[in-house]
């Protein structure tokens, strides 16, 4: 086993085990570290936390809900507005954020009674809201708070509301991805078939793991749409309580973050008999390869083709032209679990970016064989880092630039590492086709941006040149580009709006595609 | 044989997902679901896609040939009985990468 042992780390020798160097000749039989084990005492991580991964991951992009954590407000604020999944009925699920306001009196006294007061409080200032999910924390567990009762007396006393319990405290799970398999389970367990499905297309899928960052489902939504295809439910980003609930009428689950959302599709697939799909809805091939498997899954493959005729067309200029800019760039692909596997090897054949190092803080070994197996010989892997390691990481392998979450790509900030934020985006979204380009945008941007080259400069040693002018990122990027590339009419940069969105939101779609056409079965 | 077999485990191992699922039980379904369908559009033998679960392992199956058929100019030259063969090896090869050799310590848990 090629196991890296960060100097930094010398004094926990357990870490050892949770870093390899992919080698030449490597596998994934030799080559994989440990993962989603408790995080080694001494070793400073950036996980998140169980209640973390349940609410602020895959409960709170659910739209038309109160999200209500039973503890104290500083659990609910820590988790509130720091993702920017987006929704179509004016961001409600991101505006306002709730808790029971748990103090040190309820813990000796319990706290049961001021969590009926509130639940009842929030429904009455959002009347039209009829739906909560209600989240446990670490200081209403200990206590022993029942939360289902509470729920249930709620529910009496108010027929026409459906409140959703997740016992997920902190400590439930070495990282954010307890509360992710928690609240998977539960929902399935407690929720799922609970509503008759509203069916309107003789194509039906759940779009499960997608969160709609920045608008990411808007766009995979459009592409389904054209093809006549229903979202019975998204899982769970702009989705809405009670098409979840029905999730169990749907033909195929189509699956984009297996890390937060296998276990639900799993379970449907042994429960209900619907099969799993994964899909990549990152990069331009994998992207057309998974539309054209959803459409061939329903007979329909000539609608996902022309999709990709047409998307291909108008979009692949404008990737090209990012990718002769960007070609053998350093990038340390250091995202939370899904984004190291579904961009380690097409954002190198894509954008011609090299990938030096993948990471991840929460995902299981399950992600490191996916990341492993896609990216080139010659990566460094690790699992759980702490910062020192990071740091460490990046002075050694000189990125270019580092992809991943705002903790980690502030450190990358103070050693002059560009980063890009890929957990909340910067100017997302990064889906779809047009996405893929308005990634490989931010790229460009940050790498090339002249900043850096200032910000290199120590005012308290270093010469500061007085003879040259500012440089723009396109002097800096075509310096020693070839000259048939830089003037060429074929490629352009990205030519989309600020915010695409409203124009897929727009779209219409007709409605003879959502039935089969006569005669076919 | 054997470089063969390599080019179409990396082209698996780049570009798809459909091994990587979470536990033992579910990967032998999938390889054998997957690859066997493959197997057959390849052979130009009917590939059963009538119910949902088989119609799933038949999507991945009608792309991963296609993808094979299209990079790999050797496979067209083969007989039936040649990519039967190839094709059982490279499911050996899957399997053991992705089961009997794994280091996925979660493969063996008996919940989802």
């Amino acid at each position: 086993m090629p196991l890296h042992e960060f100097e930094c780390s010398t004094c926990i020798p357990e870490r050892k085990k949770h870093a390899v160097d992919k080698g030449p000749g490597e596998d994934l039989t030799s080559a994989l570290p440990e993962g989603y084990l408790n995080t080694i005492p001494g070793s400073i991580s950036e996980r998140g936390c169980a209640y973390c991964g349940a609410k602020h991951v895959i409960g709170t992009p659910m739209k038309d809900v109160i999200h209500l954590s039973h503890g104290p407000v500083g659990c609910t604020y820590d988790t509130w507005q720091t993702k920017r999944y987006i929704s179509d009925n004016d961001n409600f699920q991101l505006k306002y954020t709730y808790a029971s306001d748990m103090k040190e009196k309820h813990i000796v006294f319990g706290a049961e009674k001021i969590l009926k007061q509130n639940m009842i409080e929030a429904f009455k200032a959002f009347p039209k809201i009829k739906r909560m999910t209600l989240y446990q924390t670490c200081a209403s567990a200990l206590i022993g708070d029942d939360m289902n009762a509470v729920a249930q007396d709620v529910m009496d006393e108010m027929p026409d509301v459906d409140i959703f319990v997740c016992n997920s405290p902190g400590f439930k799970g070495p990282s954010q991805s307890g509360g992710h398999h928690t609240i998977n389970i539960a929902w399935i367990k407690d929720k799922v078939g609970t509503v008759e499905p509203k069916i309107t297309s003789d194509y039906v899928i759940n779009y499960v793991g997608e969160y709609n960052i920045q608008g990411d489902e808007v766009i995979m939504q459009d592409y389904f749409k054209r093809m006549g295809i229903q979202v019975l439910s998204t899982f769970t980003g702009n989705g809405s309580y009670d098409d979840l609930r029905a999730m169990h009428g749907a033909h195929l689950n189509v699956l984009e973050c297996a890390r937060s959302a296998e276990y639900i599709c799993n379970e449907l697939r042994v429960r209900y008999g619907i099969p799993r799909l994964d899909i990549d809805g990152f990069g331009f091939e994998p992207l057309s390869d998974s539309l054209r498997k959803v459409a061939l899954f329903f007979g329909i493959e000539e609608r996902a083709l022309q999709i990709i005729k047409e998307e291909t067309a108008r979009w692949k200029p404008e990737l090209d032209w990012y990718k002769e800019r960007l070609q053998g760039k350093k990038i340390c692909l250091w995202p939370g679990g899904s984004k190291l596997w579904h961009w380690a090897h097409v954002i190198h054949k894509e954008m011609g970016l090299d990938v030096v190092s993948v990471y991840t803080k929460f995902g299981h070994q399950q992600d490191m064989e996916k990341g492993i197996a896609r990216c080139e010989e010659g990566a460094l892997a690790i699992d759980d880092p702490n910062e020192l390691e990071t740091i460490e990481a990046m002075l050694k392998l000189q990125p270019d630039i580092i992809v991943t979450g705002k903790r980690p790509g502030e450190v990358a900030k103070k050693i002059r590492v560009p980063y890009l934020n890929v957990h909340a985006y910067h100017n997302g979204p990064y889906k779809g086709y047009e996405g893929w380009v308005r990634l490989a945008r931010d790229i460009y941007n940050a790498i090339y941006s002249p900043i850096h080259r200032l910000a290199l400069l120590d005012i308290s040693k270093d010469e500061i040149p007085t003879d040259k002018g500012f440089a723009t990122r396109r002097m800096l990027s075509d310096a020693n580009l070839n000259e048939e590339i830089a003037s060429s009419s074929d490629l352009r940069p990205y030519t989309g709006k600020y915010d695409c969105l409203p124009d897929y939101m727009n779209h219409t779609y007709p409605d003879e595609l959502r039935k089969k056409p006569a005669g076919d079965n | 044989m054997k470089d063969r077999i390599a080019q179409l485990e990396t082209y698996i191992m780049k570009h798809c997902l459909w091994q990587f699922h979470s536990r033992v039980w579910d990967r032998k379904r999938q390889n054998e679901g997957v690859l066997t369908k493959t197997t057959q559009i390849l052979c130009g033998e009917p590939a059963a896609h009538e119910t949902l679960e088989d119609r799933c392992y038949w999507v991945d199956a009608v792309c991963l040939a296609d993808a094979f058929k299209s990079r790999c100019q050797w496979l067209n030259e083969m007989d039936k009985t040649e990519i039967k063969s190839l094709m059982q090896e490279l499911k050996n090869r899957i399997d053991y990468l992705t089961i009997d050799g794994s280091l996925n310590k979660e493969l063996t848990d008996v919940n989802y």
